[in-house]
């Protein structure tokens, strides 16, 4: 789900730089964060993302640039006054409340009466799925009922925008699996701007409108899912996203409309100027392609657009998928090629010849 | 058995550490005024004797006074040093929380000799006052260890979430900081207690005219006839110990429960 860019602007950073001490946090961020938009920022550990989701919180001072919520300058509001709730790493659940007790906190300045709030909290432990659990003690939850309440605690203030660090890296596989699914259908549901810290880029994935991915403080790519996954910035955001292989290349000659390239066991090819990526110069000149764009072409299929012959060097069996690692005759390198298994089509077996197929199309060029 | 020396060093231990103990009140309620055996029947005279005893009735109230001054200064100033060396960096921190607890491992004679000389020097009256200046200090690392276990364990995301839930600075202390090192803090409050009331050196020193409980059973030792009236009066403080550490303890683990935390040692 993409959302139009009309979408008015809900927050604004404009050259924040942050410095601890002689560590330089953050380089110089500028980017806009839509309202109702999940939004994510996506990056390795140390890279700022979550010192950047402080800044909005208010709980980091930045050393110079402006951030702005709902067009309003944060610089010198507390964290107490700003707009803005969070769900913590940790949860924070208070472990001397109960469920209400924390689900309400917020609550003790609003000039409603004791029943309204009371209300209020139900209809907030009901949104996150905790009916009736509003009498138990905080510390006896297991880890994703924290999760829940932490959640409801902050969104029973109808904040303009939602913090997420990292809620569900605490969670095992299959509960993490299902709390991505429902935090979408919460997010859609009150239309709320949710901005969510990770390091897994399949999270960031699944669950977001558009992605920052981040590194060393500064923000590397910024775009919708499908995008970063199909034409990253650079080989780093490529290599962090999913998989992708490198092949090296030489750019033969360039138009504006067209790049002209050549790469050992693809040989000579043309791709649009519009598939390259990276500014000149930067790294290594490289195709780039992912995975799936690749396919071992069985008996009598015919490729729709180029084919070489290739040996199978790793076999890697996952049920529905299979990944090889081939080499293309003449290339450098091995690449990993996924096919998904179909009924009455053998597995390859490690030295095996096969015939690959791939478009230029699909190709991402790295220079 | 395996283990059966272990056993019986172990019983043998416990032995040495008790059995005089049991003794007070096996003294304090035999008819005899020679502590000596064999017992020669039971009598509560002794603990009757006790309401007869002015000085004694002096002194339990000056114990008190100082007690509960003593613990209270020293929990305010431990609540301060806990906060500040669990929270706040600043130079020179692991030199002053050393010089703070210092007082733990110095003999205490040095500390009450040197504080009498200084506040005779200085010009300061001896009395209930300067006891609990000394026991303040003999008390406040005690107050500090015990405190800072408890703000340690504090995770910092709670404040920021109060914060972030629209609390300030200090309502968040109260909401949130002190319903989480309340059982720290009465059970720095208990043991700083217990601590002062046991107290003999810094009060024989520091008390001038007057005395504490445990000054004023040293001066009683003088008199034999004497002897188990302080029997009497050392089995009911055992007991009020006892009680007190047990209450301590009891918050401590509570503490620890309601913050979900893991049980790591502690007095009892």
């Amino acid at each position: 789900m993409t959302l139009p860019a009309e979408q008015p602007t809900m927050i604004e950073f404009k050259d924040v730089h942050k410095y601890y001490g002689d560590y330089h946090a953050l380089r110089g961020i500028t980017a806009t964060i839509r309202a109702g938009e999940f939004f994510s920022l996506l990056g390795p550990s140390g890279c700022g993302k979550t010192t950047l989701l402080r800044t909005i919180a208010g709980f980091e001072d930045i050393s110079s640039g402006v951030v702005m919520i709902d067009a309003k300058d944060m610089a010198g509001v507390p964290a107490n006054q700003r707009p803005t709730n969070m769900v913590f790493q940790s949860y924070a659940i208070f472990p001397h409340l109960t469920v209400a007790e924390n689900v309400g906190f917020g609550l003790r300045k609003d000039p409603r009466t004791k029943e309204e709030k009371a209300k209020a909290v139900s209809e907030a432990l009901e949104m996150v799925g905790l009916t009736g659990f509003g009498a138990r003690a905080a510390h006896a939850l297991s880890g994703g009922q924290r999760q829940r309440v932490a959640l409801a605690r902050a969104l029973i203030l109808k904040p303009k925008v939602l913090l997420l660090d990292e809620p569900l890296s605490a969670l095992d596989k299959k509960m993490r699996e299902q709390m991505q699914v429902e935090l979408i259908k919460l997010q859609r549901q009150v239309g709320i701007t949710f901005i969510l810290v990770t390091h897994d880029q399949e999270e960031a994935l699944v669950m977001s409108d558009r992605i920052a991915v981040m590194f060393d403080g500064e923000i590397a790519q910024l775009d919708d899912p499908e995008t970063l996954y199909r034409k990253p910035a650079n080989r780093r955001v490529a290599n962090f996203i999913g998989t992708m292989n490198f092949l090296p290349a030489k750019i033969v000659s360039e138009t504006s409309q067209s790049i002209q390239v050549e790469a050992a066991g693809f040989g000579s090819f043309t791709v649009a100027a519009d598939q390259a990526s990276g500014k000149k110069g930067d790294e290594e000149t490289a195709v780039g392609f992912r995975p799936e764009t690749l396919t071992i072409l069985f008996d009598d299929q015919k490729a729709s657009d180029r084919e070489a012959m290739a040996t199978v060097e790793e076999v890697v069996y996952y049920g529905d998928m299979t990944y090889y690692d081939i080499r293309l005759d003449g290339a450098p390198v091995a690449m990993r090629l996924s096919m998904r298994n179909v009924p009455g089509r053998p597995v390859l077996d490690i030295g095996a010849r096969a015939r690959v197929a791939w478009s230029t199309a699909a190709l991402v060029l790295f220079r | 058995m395996k283990g059966g020396g272990f056993k019986i060093y172990a019983v043998a231990y416990l032995i040495f550490l008790y059995a005089p103990i049991i003794l007070l009140p096996i003294f304090a309620f035999n008819n005899a005024a020679i502590i000596a055996f064999p017992l020669s029947g039971f009598t509560t005279k002794w603990f009757q004797a006790l309401w007869a005893e002015p000085a004694l009735w002096n002194a339990a109230k000056n114990s008190l006074i100082v007690g509960v001054s003593t613990s209270i200064l020293s929990t305010a100033l431990g609540v301060f040093a806990a906060r500040a060396s669990t929270r706040y960096n600043f130079p020179g921190k692991g030199g002053i929380l050393g010089m703070i607890m210092l007082p733990l491992v110095l003999p205490e004679i040095i500390l009450a000799v040197a504080l009498l000389v200084l506040l005779l020097g200085i010009g300061v009256p001896l009395s209930m006052f300067t006891v609990t200046l000394g026991h303040v200090l003999v008390c406040t690392p005690f107050s500090i260890a015990i405190l800072s276990a408890a703000f340690q364990s504090l995770d910092r995301s709670l404040e920021e979430a109060s914060y972030d839930l629209g609390e300030n600075a200090v309502t968040t202390f109260w909401l949130v900081i002190l319903p989480l090192v309340m059982p720290g803090i009465i059970s720095s409050l208990l043991i700083t207690f217990t601590i002062s009331l046991d107290e003999f050196i810094m009060a024989f020193f520091l008390a001038g005219t007057e005395s504490t409980l445990p000054v004023y059973i040293f001066s009683q030792f003088r008199f034999p006839q004497a002897v188990p009236v302080i029997m009497a009066l050392g089995t009911i403080l055992v007991l009020l110990s006892i009680t007190l550490l047990s209450i301590a303890e009891y918050f401590r683990r509570r503490g620890i429960a309601r913050t979900g935390g893991k049980d790591t040692g502690g007095f009892l």
